[in-house]
Parts: C-alpha cells; sequence; structure tokens
C-alpha cells in the first residue's frame, strides 16, 4: 500500500497549497473563503487520496494511476492553466469541433482546463448570465457560494477542489427566465505535460426559471482514442481533472442537465456534482460515459432540501479497454413528499470495469418518500468485471422505496429469434445493445442530443466487440 | 385507537417472557482473556496439544486483529478482560436417562417450553442440551449410532473422532477470519458436532437449544456439521436466554461443509433476551456462520428467524466451490424497541452452474433499525452462475430504519444476478380491505406480518414454523399505527 508520501502528487499538492496561503496567490478572496479552504485541506491531509479501503472507493483502485507525477494547474507558481493551450491550439479546435453535436441550437460556451474562453461569447439567452469563477470567487456579493460548499465535511478529491480550485464557471439565471436556447457547454482538457486541473463550477437557477445544459467532456493534446486521428503519436501527457460542479435549483425551477464524457485515454476524470433542489424544483440528469479516459468517476449527489421536488437520474456507461468507469450517485431525502427515479444502464466491453454504486437515503422527516433506482449491467466480455451496490438507508416509514441490480448477458431467446430471421450473431448483437441503451436515451428531451449520443454508442459498438 | 395504544404500550412494556434464572452450581473461570485462560480451558477439557495449539493459534489472531468499523450501528465497547470464558455446571456426571437429570434443569427446560420428557414420542427431534457451554444430555443417540451418524458435543467429538474435527474445524471459518471468530477459536466452550456418512439421509431434525445463563459468561459454540457424499441433514438451532442487566456477548462460530451430492439444511430461531424497552442489557449476538459446498451438486441453506438479542450482526454464507452447488438463505429479522440487526448473507460462487437464491424480509418496529448486507460474488470460473436475491423491508412507526447494502461482484460474463429490494410500510389500503371483512387491525397486521414471512417461514421444519409464527405474532402484536 502506498502512504500519501510514495503519491508524488499528494507533496505537490502540499507545496502548492503552501505557495498559495503564503503569496495571495488567488486574489482578494474572502477571509472566509480562505478559512474554507484552510478547513478543506486539512480534512485532504487527513484523508489524503482514497484507496480501497474507503468504503467508496472499495471497487475503484486509484494507485496505479497516482504512481505518476502531475504538475498542478490553475495556481500561480504552477503551471499548465490557461496558458498552456496555446501550443496545442489547433487541437483543441479539433475536439470542439468532435463535441458539437449537430443541429443543435445552443448557445455555446467554451472552457479549456476549466477557464472559460471568454473570445467565443455572445448572443446569450436572455436572463443568463454568465461569469468566469476566478471573477465571482473575488466578488463580495457571490463569493458566498464559495465559502460554504454544499458538504461541509467532504474529503478526499472535492475537499482537494475546494483548497485549490482557482477558476470555472458561474452562470446564473434570473427568476422567472426562461431562455430560448440550450448552454452547451464544452469542456477541453489539454496538456504537454503531466497535468492536475480543478475546474470548479457554480450554477444558481433562480425562483420559476429554466436551464437546459449539455455538458461536453473532451481531451485534446491527451491520448488518442477516439481523437487518434488528430493528433496521432503527438502526445503522451497525461491529465488528471479533478472537477466540481455545484447546482442550486431553486423553488419552482427546472434544470435539464445533460453531460457526455468523451475524454481520450490517459485521461483520468473525477467528477463530483452536488445539486441542491428547492422547494417543487425538477432536475434531471442525464449522463452518458463513453469508451476513452483511464478513469471516469462520477459522483452524483442530489440534496433534496426541501418538500415536493422532483429528481430523475439517467445513466449510461459504455466502458471498453482497460477503463474503470464508476459512478457513485446519492440521492437524499431530507423532506418530505420528494420523488426521485433513477435509471442507469452499463455496457461493459473488452477488460473493463465498471462501478455502480447508488444510495437513498430518507431522514426521519422525510415522509411520503417515493424513491425507485435501477441498476442494469450488460457484461459482453469474459474479461470485464461488474460490482454494483445500490443502497437504501430509510428512516421514515411512509415511503414508497425500491432498488433493483441486474448482471447478464444477452437474452438468449432474444439472439435466437433475431438469428432465425436471418440476422448475422454479430448484428444481433449490436441490436440488442443498442436497444438495452435505448431505455436511457429515450429519455434525452432534446432530439439532437438524442442523435448525437445514439451516434456515439454505435461508434463505439462496434459488432466486433461482441 | 385507545385501544390500539393500550396494546402499543402492552407490547413494549412486554417483560421478556423467559427471562428468569436458574440457580445451578457452576464451574466458573475467572474473568480475563490470556494464555493462561486458554490453556485453563483447554485442561478443563483434556484437550488434544493439536488443540490447544490451534486455541492458541486464535488467541495471537485476536490480538492482532481490530474491532471492525464498516458495521452500521455504534458498536458497544466490550471488555474483553471482564468476560469469564468458561462456565460448565459442577456436577458433570453422565446421565442415562432423563431422570437423572438436575430436576431444577428440567424444570427450566419445561419452563422453555421445550419437551425434552416427551421427545421420544414427539416430532423424532434428538436434542442435544447445551446448557451454557457443556452438553449435558443427549437424545436419540443410539438410534442415530446405527446409521453411523455422529451427534455429540464437540468436546466429545474431539475426544472421540479426532481425526474428523481435526480434518475440518477451521477449514470452513479459519481461526483469523474475523475478531470474533478468532476470540471464538482461541476460547470456544464447547458445541455440537454432526457427522452425516455417505449415502445416510438422516432420519430425523438434528437440535440443539442453546441458553445462556451464568452471569458475565461470554458463550462461544463452536458448531462443525460434515454431510458426506450424497447424505442429508437438518439441523436446527433455537435460543431463548435469560433476562440479564449487563450485556452478554455471544460469539458462536458455525461451519458446515457438504462433500459431493450432500445437502444441509440449518435453521435458527433467534430469541434471545433483547434488552429492556431501554435497550438497556440485551445479547449481542455476533456469529460467524458459513457453509461451504465442496463437491459438485451440493447444497446448504440457511434459514432463520431472527427475533432476540439487542444487536444481532451475523452473515450466513455459503462457498459455492462445487460445480452445480447450490446456495439458499432465508431469513426473517424482526428489531423493536432499541434492537439492532445487521444481517444478511454471503454467496461466493466459484464452481460452474451455482446457483444462490437470497430472501431477506425485515421488520423494523420502534426505533429498532434493520439492516440487509449482502454480498453476491461471481467468479471468472464461475460459469452461468445464476442469482437472486430479495430483500424486502417494512417499517412500522416513524423512529425506526431499514437500511440495504447489497453488494454484487461479477467477474464472469455468462453470470446472471438479479437484485431487488424494497421499502414499505403496511399499506392502509391493505388494512382497510381485511376490515371490510370484519377482520379487526390487530388481527390484520398479524396476517399480512405473516403473509410477508411466508415465504421464509415456508422453509422452516414443522415444529420450527409453528413456533416462528408464533413468535412473529407475540413481538409485534398491536404495532398498528
Amino acid at each position: 500500500m502506498m502512504t500519501p508520501q510514495d503519491i508524488p502528487l499528494y507533496e505537490e499538492v502540499v507545496n502548492g497549497f503552501n505557495r498559495l496561503s503564503a503569496a495571495d496567490a488567488l486574489g482578494r478572496e474572502s477571509s472566509d473563503l480562505r478559512r474554507t479552504r484552510q478547513s478543506a485541506f486539512e480534512r485532504f491531509r487527513e484523508s489524503g487520496f482514497p484507496t480501497i479501503k474507503n468504503e467508496d472507493w472499495k471497487y475503484t483502485n486509484i494507485a496505479r494511476w497516482l504512481k505518476d507525477e502531475y504538475a498542478l494547474g490553475g495556481i500561480p507558481g504552477g503551471s499548465g492553466g490557461a496558458a498552456a493551450y496555446g501550443a496545442v491550439a489547433e487541437n483543441v479546435r479539433a475536439a470542439v469541433e468532435r463535441a458539437r453535436v449537430a443541429e443543435l441550437d445552443a448557445y455555446i460556451v467554451l472552457l479549456v482546463n476549466g477557464v472559460w474562453q471568454k473570445e467565443d461569447a455572445g448572443g446569450l439567452p436572455k436572463g443568463v448570465e454568465l461569469l468566469t469563477v476566478a471573477e465571482a470567487r473575488q466578488d463580495p456579493a457571490l463569493s458566498g457560494y464559495f465559502e460554504r460548499p454544499a458538504d461541509g465535511r467532504e474529503r478526499y478529491f472535492a475537499a482537494l477542489n475546494t483548497a485549490l480550485f482557482s477558476d470555472g464557471l458561474f452562470i446564473r439565471v434570473d427568476a422567472g427566465a426562461l431562455p430560448a436556447k440550450p448552454l452547451h457547454i464544452i469542456h477541453v482538457f489539454t496538456a504537454d505535460h503531466n497535468l492536475l486541473v480543478q475546474p470548479r463550477h457554480v450554477w444558481v437557477v433562480n425562483r420559476q426559471a429554466e436551464l437546459k445544459v449539455i455538458e461536453s467532456v473532451v481531451t485534446a493534446g491527451v491520448g488518442t482514442g477516439a481523437e487518434a486521428a488528430d493528433d496521432k503519436g503527438q502526445a503522451t501527457a497525461k491529465i488528471w481533472v479533478n472537477s466540481l460542479t455545484e447546482i442550486i435549483v431553486h423553488s419552482d425551477a427546472k434544470v435539464d442537465h445533460t453531460v457526455v464524457q468523451t475524454p481520450g485515454e490517459r485521461t483520468r476524470l473525477v467528477q463530483h456534482t452536488t445539486v441542491r433542489q428547492k422547494r417543487q424544483s425538477l432536475y434531471n440528469n442525464y449522463n452518458f460515459t463513453f469508451p476513452g479516459a483511464d478513469l471516469v468517476r462520477n459522483d452524483l449527489q442530489i440534496r433534496l432540501e426541501e418538500d415536493h421536488t422532483e429528481t430523475h437520474l439517467y445513466g449510461l456507461y459504455l466502458a471498453a479497454g482497460q477503463q474503470l468507469v464508476d459512478n457513485h450517485t446519492l440521492v437524499d431525502h431530507q423532506k418530505p413528499a420528494c420523488f426521485s427515479n433513477e435509471l442507469y444502464k452499463g455496457v461493459l466491453l473488452e477488460q473493463s470495469t465498471g462501478v455502480f454504486n447508488g444510495k437513498v437515503y430518507v431522514h426521519r422527516d422525510a415522509q411520503k418518500t417515493n424513491a425507485f433506482q435501477q441498476n442494469n449491467n450488460l457484461v459482453i466480455s469474459k474479461k470485464a468485471t461488474i460490482d454494483s451496490k445500490p443502497e437504501l438507508e430509510i428512516f421514515a416509514d411512509d415511503v414508497k422505496c425500491s432498488h433493483g441490480s441486474t448482471v447478464g448477458q444477452f437474452s438468449e431467446e432474444a439472439l435466437f429469434y433475431l438469428r432465425a430471421r436471418g440476422i448475422s450473431e454479430d448484428t444481433a448483437k449490436g441490436l440488442l445493445i443498442n436497444a438495452f441503451a435505448f431505455d436511457v436515451t429515450e429519455k434525452i428531451k432534446t432530439a439532437a442530443v438524442e442523435a448525437h449520443v445514439n451516434q456515439l454508442i454505435s461508434q463505439h459498438i462496434p459488432l466486433t466487440h461482441a | 385507537m385507545a385501544n390500539d395504544n393500550e396494546i402499543i404500550d402492552n407490547i413494549a412494556n412486554k417483560e421478556y417472557e423467559f427471562g428468569f434464572v436458574t440457580d445451578i452450581e457452576m464451574d466458573v473461570a475467572p474473568a480475563g482473556l490470556n494464555e493462561e485462560t486458554i490453556r485453563y480451558i483447554s485442561a478443563k477439557k483434556n484437550e488434544p496439544d493439536w488443540l490447544l495449539d490451534w486455541r492458541l493459534k486464535g488467541l495471537q489472531a485476536f490480538g492482532r486483529q481490530k474491532l471492525p468499523e464498516w458495521q452500521n450501528f455504534a458498536l458497544p465497547t466490550i471488555d474483553f478482560q471482564k468476560i469469564s470464558y468458561y462456565a460448565a455446571p459442577k456436577s458433570k456426571k453422565k446421565y442415562d436417562s432423563l431422570d437423572q437429570v438436575d430436576p431444577e434443569l428440567l424444570a427450566t427446560f419445561e419452563k422453555l417450553g421445550i419437551p425434552l420428557s416427551e421427545q421420544k414420542t414427539l416430532a423424532g427431534v434428538a436434542v442435544d442440551v447445551v446448557f451454557d457451554s457443556v452438553s449435558v444430555t443427549t437424545t436419540y443417540k443410539e438410534k442415530l449410532r446405527e446409521l453411523g451418524i455422529i451427534f455429540c458435543s464437540f468436546g466429545e467429538a474431539v475426544r472421540e473422532h479426532p481425526e474428523l474435527v481435526r480434518k475440518y474445524v477451521g477449514s470452513v471459518v479459519p481461526y483469523s477470519d474475523n475478531i470474533f471468530a478468532a476470540l471464538n477459536a482461541a476460547a470456544f466452550s464447547d458445541g455440537s458436532f454432526v457427522y452425516i456418512p455417505k449415502g445416510v439421509r438422516c432420519p430425523m431434525e438434528l437440535s440443539t437449544y442453546f441458553r445462556i445463563n451464568t452471569e458475565n459468561t461470554g458463550q462461544f459454540e463452536r458448531t462443525l456439521i460434515i454431510a458426506d457424499e450424497g447424505s442429508y441433514v437438518s439441523y436446527l438451532e433455537g435460543c431463548t436466554a435469560p433476562m440479564r442487566d449487563e450485556n452478554q456477548l455471544h460469539a458462536a462460530v458455525v461451519e458446515l461443509i457438504a462433500l459431493e451430492n450432500a445437502e444441509i439444511k440449518y435453521s435458527t430461531v433467534q430469541n434471545w433476551y433483547p434488552g429492556d424497552k431501554d435497550g438497556k442489557g440485551g445479547i449481542y449476538n455476533f456469529v460467524t456462520k458459513r457453509g461451504i459446498c465442496k463437491g459438485a451438486n451440493a447444497k446448504i441453506s440457511w434459514t432463520q428467524v431472527e427475533t432476540g438479542s439487542a444487536i444481532t450482526w451475523k452473515y450466513p454464507s455459503v462457498i459455492l466451490q462445487g460445480d452445480n452447488s447450490t446456495g439458499e438463505f432465508y431469513s426473517v429479522a424482526v428489531t423493536r424497541n432499541k434492537q439492532i440487526a445487521d444481517t444478511g448473507t454471503k454467496m461466493h460462487h466459484i464452481g460452474r452452474n451455482t446457483r444462490s437464491r437470497i430472501i431477506s424480509k425485515g421488520i423494523s418496529a420502534g426505533q429498532g433499525q434493520n439492516s440487509y448486507r449482502g454480498l453476491v460474488q461471481i467468479g471468472p470460473k464461475a460459469d452461468e452462475a445464476r442469482n437472486f436475491t430479495q430483500c424486502d423491508s417494512l417499517l412500522i412507526g416513524d423512529r425506526c430504519g431499514a437500511h440495504t447494502f447489497p453488494y454484487i461482484e461479477s467477474k464472469n460474463n455468462t453470470a446472471t444476478v438479479e437484485h431487488e429490494a424494497t421499502t414499505s410500510k403496511i399499506g392502509e389500503d391493505q388494512i382497510f380491505y381485511l376490515n371490510q371483512r370484519g377482520i379487526d387491525s390487530e388481527k390484520a397486521v398479524a396476517l399480512i406480518i405473516n403473509g410477508y414471512a411466508r415465504e421464509v417461514l415456508n422453509q422452516l421444519p414443522m415444529e420450527f414454523a409453528v413456533e416462528a409464527q408464533k413468535l412473529l405474532s407475540i413481538t409485534l402484536e398491536g404495532s398498528v399505527g
């Protein structure tokens, strides 16, 4: 087992934090935010990087990726950040093109290593305001969003992000605003040397407002994977993305949030998302993970802080190669009469590993809770592994909660049915995988996004896998 | 409604029916756990050196291990040095018939409702009575002996069948398995031993009634059941314990070994003292139970009805090593007042075509906390393995809790694993439906609970099923509302 001191990155972040506190490097931040950073950093020092001895990381062994050295991006005295991508700007452009959703009429926001490229701004939907987190965190009117993270006791990567974040995207939707177009946020991560980047995003959707967001996560200049044609043999740099997003959905507001993750190889992506829902709000999340990155770890936490909310979580993960895709979700029912529904489906190819952990927590006050959760896994390859752990923790009695989890193979009958109609075995299997995924993709409300996701599925399910 | 409240109060305040202390002279070892104690126990029992060595290894393993922290409850501090590790009735004679047994002991059993004296005519139950730690009397031994079945106390087995004990003890639950198993390995007092020879179908249910007696005596039973090729045995374990103020630790170990084509059915009704309504006193039931289907087509089935103990913490497991072997787990766990149950099972699929089925029904009332924790593990060689898991929780009252922690780990693409869980309260519509038909709410709840638990109760042997059903009704009567 590695002790924290054996991990080169540990030393790097400790030095980084010391530089930060010494030099006021992050500008005019409030003393509360500094305290928040300090206590988060202390929690990180205490917890270190997670190991498989930590229940939440039991199946996700990150030791092999922590052996690499990474430079700390985004803070002064470190390296990387916005300036570093200039050399591979061409690749960034190419990556943006790959992330683009055909025929989607959206307002495009480009972030490179977590830094908003404002020059692309213009034509922002009415009632929507965008700021860089670098500005927002220094603005006394907004710094409260950073001083009090949703979970004040977070550890590991989330604590590290709180301690060291410098930039990201701040979105504010005015009360009652109904933007005509969705936002398409394209996150490009790029590095010419091993790098840790830690973007932090805060989105505030005010009362009775609506926000539709499509997020695409791609890489340029790291790895090859799907982007092999663009930057062949050029890059060997590794990038670790430790991203944290907080979304506040005020009462009667609606948020439709789609995430498409297609970063390339040598990317280690840890994405933490906390959603705070207020009275009668609606939050829908659609999460799609495709082969490419070495590690994708999504922590999606929904905190139902007021009554009568509605939440839908849909996820689809296709994993291939040596990839490890880990989805942790938490639906925290704190108040009465909330409804939550979750469906995650996984297809495991080659030697990939899938991890699903879905927790539904019902507090004593949360009577009349309705919570459903389902996780289905299709294990295609002999060498693939799946670890599924649905959890229910219930302290209220007038509730309806259930979860189901399955691990299985193609239905012999379905295969036979197709074969009997003259369809080749490979094609039949491809059809069945698509049908399996359909339950999730059909939930996407925007046709263009649905088509985009379906296109990615067929691209990643070459029939030879079957 | 007033009536209901009254009943609730009655139930909540109900004294533990089986709480009484039998006054029999006891031979008690001084409290404390160290090499000396272990040697004392071993010497008392005239054990061979290999067993003493094994106990000492267990003691070392105990010293190396820490108390677990992953469980879903706060583990009370247990002072292992305050426990006396050996207690045996002093008058240690061999009895030929029941007449010679201490009449007070017999009276105890009568209070418990164990039909020991009538058993010869009843149901064909052979009871190996464990009074605290040492086996006092064994009935039906002769009849079983004719078939070559060995059913005796663990100590006797060590003396008379050392080759069998030595071969299998610790082979399923090694002394280093966990801290409580290590404690048991070091300090186990006695227990039961069963060996069913090749091709023999045991003609009767084998049964052991456990009782915990003598204050401050942790009970460390060790049960070892071996079903040789093609044999069958059904084993019952039932428990009640006297009322106590001080918590008592029970850290038993049960090992089952099913060879090719053999089947073992192990049933438990556990109704130890759960503590009073404030959660004071009560037994800590920390048991390690594991079986192995060693040969092809073997089958192990665990059935448990858990209504007692302050804390029930156990995961009867099956290692499905032989091809085509089967593991089953059926459980009803009831918690009320401040009781805690953290129970479930582990199914390790190793061989091809192995199957497992898990049915768990949790019922929480009052401030009871009920957790299902289960592991279904499919190894890379377990082609076509199949698992089905269903765990349902029923909540009665707004201060209780139900928790589900299933772990599914599959390393084989031909395996099929299904898990489903639900949590709900008793439906008002269900009670209304029964009320409409002239059934009062009280009876309606009993009816619904029994229906809810039926799938599990049906797995119990006849005698037990009746007892269990009664137990459920008594435990939950009046919890409507």
